[in-house]
């Protein structure tokens, strides 16, 4: 990895990102559902956490996986990708420098929705690191999924599914209100029911363990898509 | 500097090289010729390190295609590749100085190469504002930016107007006097005459023919001899011993205005030799 060519790919990627209404507009729509949802009472004056944790997986699906994968998408299609792959930049500092571009646009996505929920406690040490997990995970996948699609059109198939499994899962309480019921003993071990349970500061080693699990899965997405797409050429 | 051997490339059941040979010399300009199909693409991505040859030995610049994807051998390359590759809602110089520093060139050569294809004043308009052409000449601005050794053209031309197209071919025949190694794919027979050194006819994954434009239309022009008259008339006469009484006297005959022998163009040369049109 070359930081010179990291940084050159990040100016670039980062002028792209705020001259593209669809990428720009997905990190506004975390923050406008939150100052929805800032209104809502949990009955000790915050927010529930089941909310704000939503607000995170929207934050994380709809910005980092979003965005990564269209990003991915828009330069297959394109064809600028090859365009970069034809220069001294490696793949390696391709996706470094949109990754660090996503990075900073979902900090500010998720800083800016969690101060207008309010929410207690959000930003501590236990919860940053699983929120680190989380994003690393979000991130692999919109990478993963990215070097595979080859239009920006049909991003929307998987952006759906992944929004819905794992940027919404808590939702399921609303769906499923057996808590015994074998769906929601799957859901409790996707990535961002750990988040939910670090912060109501029910979470210990296990959340994170699971957490790191998905995060293996999530690069062996990645290695995945890069031999299919190496096969491919 | 580049030196093919027995090249082939083949995609599932299909082979798109059967085994090609060529060589390009340090700073010749070398003109893969050949309709659409035939298999010229495919060398330039083998040639370029996108594609992983199916036999043979490829060397360019002193490295084989095993180390194709290497920095050390890339940053020396130049590509205009057959699909335009800038973005569209950036500006002609932030896609400049993108290719800048990614290949670690010095400030100054956005404005230089912007120059010398008559873009400079259209270096902060965005790139979806610009016509076909002039995206064509900010793409050879980007493959040449870096000054080089190898530039690899996929046909450089296609579809363009004839300025453009006029202003590309001064930028190549520049580079070609500033020494740079040019192979360029093309199926413009005019093109190909004007700034090649060396041509090779690619057909159906074969190279058919070799050698320089002149001279492979000295090789297959007709053994004919045309003789125009003041009226107007034509006359084909062999050029032979045969004839050789009648040729002697249209030399002091008055009346015959013009006599020349049939040089065939490259185009007619490439149908002679492949028996197909170079479309």
């Amino acid at each position: 990895m070359n930081i010179t060519r990291v940084a050159a790919i990040f100016e670039k990627d980062f002028k792209e990102f705020m001259r593209n209404m669809m990428l720009f507009t997905s990190v506004l729509i975390p923050v406008v559902l939150a100052a929805f949802f800032g209104r809502m009472d949990g009955g000790e004056g915050g927010v529930p956490d089941e909310i704000v944790i939503i607000i995170v997986g929207v934050v994380f699906s709809a910005v980092t996986f979003s965005s990564m994968m269209t990003m991915m998408a828009e330069e297959n299609e394109k064809d600028t990708l090859r365009g970069l792959l034809q220069s001294p930049a490696s793949i390696i500092d391709i996706i470094a420098g949109k990754s660090a571009v996503i990075t900073l646009m979902t900090i500010i996505s998720l800083v800016a929705s969690i101060m207008l929920v309010e929410a207690d406690g959000f930003w501590s040490m236990e919860n940053i690191a699983g929120l680190i997990l989380l994003g690393i995970f979000f991130l692999n996948l919109g990478i993963g999924i990215g070097l595979l699609v080859k239009s920006v059109a049909t991003t929307s198939v998987y952006l759906i599914p992944i929004m819905f499994l794992f940027g919404f899962t808590p939702y399921i309480e609303f769906l499923v209100t057996d808590e015994g019921h074998i769906a929601r003993q799957i859901a409790e071990c996707f990535p961002l029911y750990q988040n939910l349970y670090i912060l109501n500061g029910d979470g210990g080693a296990a959340e994170y363990l699971i957490l790191l699990a998905w995060v293996a899965v999530s690069f062996g997405i990645v290695i995945w898509a890069f031999n299919r797409r190496k096969s491919d050429d | 500097m580049i030196h093919v051997k027995e090249l082939k490339k083949t995609f599932g059941v299909e082979h798109a090289l059967k085994g090609i040979d060529f060589e390009v010399d340090k700073g010749e300009v070398f003109g893969l010729l050949g309709p659409s199909g035939s298999g010229k693409t495919t060398t330039i991505k083998l040639l370029t390190g996108e594609f992983k040859s199916s036999g043979g030995n490829i060397e360019v610049n002193g490295t084989t295609d095993k180390h194709f994807k290497k920095t050390s051998y890339v940053k020396h390359l130049g590509i205009l590749s057959d699909k335009t590759s800038l973005y569209d809602r950036l500006t002609v110089g932030d896609n400049l100085e993108l290719y800048r520093k990614l290949y670690n060139a010095p400030k100054n050569v956005v404005d230089e190469v912007l120059g010398k294809v008559g873009l400079l004043e259209e270096k902060g308009k965005r790139v979806s504002k610009l016509s076909k052409g002039m995206k064509q000449r900010v793409m050879l601005c980007k493959a040449v930016l870096h000054k080089p050794d190898v530039l690899f053209l996929d046909e450089p031309t296609s579809a363009l107007d004839p300025t453009t197209t006029e202003k590309i071919h001064e930028m190549l025949e520049e580079l070609k006097n500033d020494g740079t190694t040019i192979m360029l794919t093309t199926h413009n027979m005019d093109e190909a005459t004007r700034l090649c050194d060396k041509v090779a006819f690619l057909y159906e994954g074969v190279i058919k023919e070799t050698g320089s434009p002149e001279d492979l239309r000295h090789r297959y022009k007709r053994n004919e001899v045309h003789l125009t008259y003041e009226d107007g008339g034509i006359r084909t006469v062999g050029r032979d011993v045969e004839n050789q009484g009648l040729l002697k006297e249209a030399l002091f005959d008055t009346s015959v205005i013009d006599i020349r022998t049939d040089f065939p163009t490259l185009g007619e040369v490439f149908k002679k030799v492949t028996g197909k049109e170079l479309v």
